[in-house]
């Protein structure tokens, strides 16, 4: 086990960067960038996780001498030409600046829920010398699309489950940890996993993304963001033979006889294998953990999800009973629940709730899991985010950069040094000139190596949580789904 | 300075593998589980990103007593209760094997290219105190799904440009050269990012995407760089300089390298006045004296619907520089310049753009293209369906096939029992049930017992990747694929 892929600050970039610091307009001091979402599939984000790049890649001395003459030596390759690598820009922040990066970062704060096309951090440089160093480092600060984007992906979900749970439970108990983290194998590396899983996890609790919890605790100050239980998989289910599946179903109630396990049930035949095994042959068994206070959580993994989630409830219902719960709606008893962790996605998971509702059942009785949808199917478009250069100091005088390609009024950018003001709930960006800098709700986290904002998962998850100012989740559905259809 | 956030090999397993050894029969002594792609958007897959895992996580003594200490105590945490972790499993690896790993994996050779829905990996435990280790991996077995899909994805997209340089170029030497990677941004992290630049650099040689060199180099012995990239322009460069200054920015960076080759963002304002005005008329002296030295100009719009684009740009520079008509009496723009398309450029687009210029004359040589998410994030495990089941297992020393077959999806079914890979009259094919023959699979043993067998060279896996699928044909699937 050794350390990361990259241990060179200066290849965290787009290779062309490296030729950008000849191509600024002679005289200028001072690139001013920003960072949004020009909108996309969700109308607002929860900021997250820029603390973790400026922690792990950006904080303290990161240039050596050493690095400079390795980037060196691998650029005059990959370009062909001695001209592009910006050698005497990098011994500059060597020798002037001990290796820390003369840069200005200033963000909302991390979790906040703020509206698309809005300003969501800005970087510049603190030394006149170094202005190229602003766009250098926009390959890196833009990867934090990621972490956002999966948070806020998680978080609608969590508006939809809340609004069903709301409408057919007695409480809301079970949102925490009403859709689990599956993601770890179907993301694209063990980082990526650490850092989606974290993501999710400003939402809920439930996840077996193990990485996001080290994650957690080594940038994010939480010692424990999650949790888990025991479950069988496809594979120990049907190693006892087609045959025997009941003793490998046995065979985990007893491993485990306390508590809440979960046990996938469709490897052979989902509807035999819940109205027979966990209907019949196993029934005492279950009844036994339930007296005990532990639970049962039986997992379908294939077929169309409303279906499915629907019929399994039905014959479990039929085969434990049911109550109606104080909103009229059918629950299986506490020691029997169903978890579907296939084909879950924000587009799917309102369909199966509301055709639950619909059947009469209870939100409440399902637990949900999400693998690739939830850390792997999003990119940097899904909330259009982007770095652009807003304004520029040259020659001593300031001005207002942007583009505005008539190809795509989409892709036009914001003007001047930007602040984010919230007035009566509304966020709006406006130019810093001739606004009062009280009103700015961006924070400066770091500046010239030092990281000046160190934010905790819980004051994240505190400023994550639902609210009622919310936009209302089921009309974002209708809409989305139109919006599909045309 | 940097140290992956994850250093515990305990903690690559999702969550509930903790709670695996538990869930098998007793008697259980040996566990046997393949990965295959079960099919998907490609119907053939080049291998790719296992020697990666293997190097980086699993190979040598990788298992400490700090990282056993550690794992029992986030995974009691994590369960809440302290009946779930496999302490005395983890130990037994530690005392008996010194921390190496008791597996033997097998696998196709890296790069060989292979239509899907056939074994591409085994892993087997070789210890029977511990077999439960040949699934607690799967999970980081399992994200040899990203390289491998991110280089049949880029294969692909080299399939479609070859198709067209057959058609209407003279020069197919420049295809490796034809798309590059402008993916670091939009990849989810930067190991990511690495990843999916090495997964390119097999097919193509232009990337921006620094990180897959560092990776090559440490996993597969590349010597120097394997992507190559040019001087080029941003918004934040041109538009830094005033929407009324735009040509001195465009001459201001041509200046600044005035020799070999240079790609110029166009559409900050509108591109194709620029092209007009500015490439060929203000600058197009300069275009003509860099011609001269024997460099290049890439004109890059970036916004905009790509086939209507690209078309309309190749007019105004046709009209500029003049054409000639090449072999395959298509038209051609003086050498010196070309159209760079980067944005928006998916499968589906690429093969509109292509088909577009030549149905209006134009040879598929004057534009070279460029992808970011859509190679290296717009994918994800069902892309190609990949999955990793346990096959075959010997419980009481009997040895029994192990499959799932659920009436709810027949996709799903898995493959039973031992699996060999073999060429068959031609074709290459699983043969399971142990019927295949050993002496004739193609599958090599990579890693044993914590020591890797195989050491594959980047070179060697271009090499096998350069080798054109059997039995694919490049305009049925663009006609018949699931297009995005």
């Amino acid at each position: 086990m050794e350390g990361g892929i990259l241990q060179n600050v200066i290849l965290l970039v787009d290779s062309y960067k490296n030729s950008h610091h000849r191509q600024y307009p002679t005289g200028t001091s001072y690139i001013y960038s920003y960072f949004e979402s020009r909108g996309g599939k969700f109308p607002y984000t929860v900021f997250f996780g820029l603390q973790y790049i400026l922690k792990r890649w950006l904080q303290g001395p990161v240039v050596t001498k050493e690095m400079i003459q390795e980037a060196k030596e691998l650029h005059a390759q990959h370009f062909g030409r001695n001209d592009v690598f910006n050698e005497e820009g990098w011994n500059y922040i060597v020798e002037r600046h001990g290796g820390k990066l003369p840069l200005k970062v200033c963000a909302v704060p991390e979790g906040t829920i703020v509206p698309t096309k809005n300003v969501l951090f800005t970087v510049v440089n603190t030394d006149p010398m170094v202005p190229w160093l602003t766009s250098f480092f926009e390959t890196l600060l833009v990867q934090v699309w990621y972490p956002m984007t999966v948070a806020t992906n998680s978080r609608i979900q969590k508006q939809i489950l809340h609004h069903y749970l709301s409408k057919t439970n007695d409480d809301l108990d079970p949102l925490p940890r009403s859709l689990h983290d599956y993601g770890y194998r179907g993301v694209s590396s063990v980082e990526s996993a650490a850092i989606g899983g974290a993501a999710h996890l400003v939402n809920f609790e439930g996840t077996d993304t193990l990485a996001a919890l080290v994650f957690l605790r080594k940038y994010y100050h939480c010692n424990m963001a999650g949790y888990s239980i025991p479950a069988s998989e496809h594979s120990t289910v049907t190693i006892w033979g087609r045959d025997r599946e009941t003793d490998a179903h046995r065979n985990m109630l007893e491993a485990f006889p306390d508590g809440i396990i979960a046990s996938v049930s469709d490897s052979y035949n989902i509807w035999d294998t819940c109205e027979k095994i966990w209907g019949e042959e196993l029934r005492e068994l279950v009844l036994k953990r339930g007296k005990n206070g532990g639970a049962v959580y039986i997992r379908p993994d294939s077929g169309d999800p409303p279906t499915v989630v629907v019929k399994c409830l039905n014959i479990l219902g039929d085969a434990y009973g049911t109550t109606v719960n104080s909103k009229g709606y059918k629950m299986l008893p506490p020691y029997l629940r169903v978890v579907q962790g296939d084909g879950i996605s924000y587009k799917t998971i309102g369909k199966i709730l509301e055709n639950m509702k619909t059947n009469g059942w209870s939100a409440a009785n399902v637990g949900f899991g999400s693998g690739g949808s939830l850390l792997q199917k999003v990119n940097r478009d899904t909330q259009k985010c982007a770095y652009k250069c807003s304004h520029a100091i040259i020659d001593g005088k300031g001005v207002d950069v942007y583009k505005q390609p008539i190809t795509d009024p989409g892709k036009d950018s914001k003007k001047g040094r930007l602040a984010l003001h919230l007035i009566n709930g509304t966020y709006t960006t406006v130019q810093q000139e001739g606004n009062d800098p009280k009103l700015d709700m961006l924070v400066p986290v770091f500046k010239d190596g030092e990281l000046l904002k160190d934010y905790t998962l819980q004051e994240i998850r505190e400023r994550a949580k639902l609210c009622s100012s919310d936009i209302n989740v089921m009309q974002f559905l209708k809409e989305d789904s139109a919006n599909q259809d045309e | 300075m940097d140290s992956h956030p994850i250093d515990n090999l305990i903690l690559l397993g999702d969550c509930y593998k903790s709670s695996h050894y538990k869930a098998y029969p007793p008697g259980t002594t040996n566990l046997y589980a393949y990965f295959e792609s079960r099919g998907g958007k490609f119907p053939y897959t080049v291998f790719f990103g296992l020697q990666y895992i293997l190097k980086k996580w699993l190979c040598g003594p990788v298992l400490t007593k700090a990282m056993v200490e550690e794992a029992k105590e986030v995974i009691n945490e994590v369960f809440n209760r302290d009946d779930v972790f496999n302490e005395e499993g983890w130990n037994h690896i530690l005392e008996h094997h010194g921390g190496r790993l008791p597996l033997r994996i097998k696998a196709v050779p890296e790069g060989t290219v292979l239509p899907t829905k056939n074994v591409l990996f085994t892993v087997e435990s070789t210890d029977p105190a511990v077999p439960w280790v040949t699934n607690f991996f799967e999970t980081v077995l399992v994200q040899a799904w990203y390289p491998m899909t991110v280089a049949t994805n880029s294969h692909i997209y080299k399939q479609i440009i070859q198709h067209y340089s057959n058609l209407t170029s003279d020069d197919h030497d420049m295809v490796e050269w034809m798309m590059l990677d402008a993916g670091y941004r939009g990849a989810s992290s930067v190991e990511t990012a690495a990843i999916g630049g090495a997964a390119h650099l097999i097919n193509f040689k232009s990337s921006d995407t620094m990180a897959g060199n560092p990776l090559l180099r440490k996993y597969y012995h590349l010597k120097g760089v394997a992507g190559f990239s040019t001087p080029s322009s941003d918004h934040s460069t041109v538009t830094a300089w005033g929407r009324d200054n735009e040509t001195n920015a465009h001459r201001h960076m041509s200046d600044s390298y005035d020799n070999g080759v240079v790609a110029c963002v166009c559409d900050s304002y509108d591109v194709f006045k620029c092209l007009e005005e500015t490439w060929c008329g203000e600058l197009k002296e300069s275009v003509l004296e860099r011609g001269r030295r024997g460099g290049r100009v890439y004109l890059r719009p970036d916004s905009g619907d790509p086939k209507e684009i690209v078309l309309k740009s190749l007019e105004i520079l046709g009209k500029g520089y003049g054409t000639e008509v090449n072999s395959k009496g298509y038209k051609t723009l003086p050498t010196f310049v070309r159209i760079f398309q980067a944005d928006r450029i998916t499968h589906n687009t690429l093969w509109e753009v292509l088909e577009n210029i030549k149905t209006h004359g134009w040879s598929s040589g004057n534009v070279f293209f460029g992808a970011g998410a859509a190679l290296l994030q717009q994918v994800n495990r069902d892309t190609q369906k990949c999955a990793y089941k346990v096959s075959s297992a010997e419980v009481n020393g009997k040895c029994v096939e192990v499959y799932k077959q659920p009436i709810t999806d027949t996709g799903k079914t898995s493959k039973k029992g031992r699996l060999t890979l073999q060429h068959d009259n031609g074709n290459i094919t699983t043969i399971q049930s142990g019927q295949g023959d050993p002496s004739k699979d193609l599958l090599v043993t990579v890693f044993e017992n914590g020591v890797l067998l195989k050491d594959y060279t980047f070179q060697e896996v271009q090499d096998r990747a350069s080798l054109s699928p059997s039995h694919f044909n490049i305009e049925e699937y663009l006609h018949n694929g699931d297009m995005e």
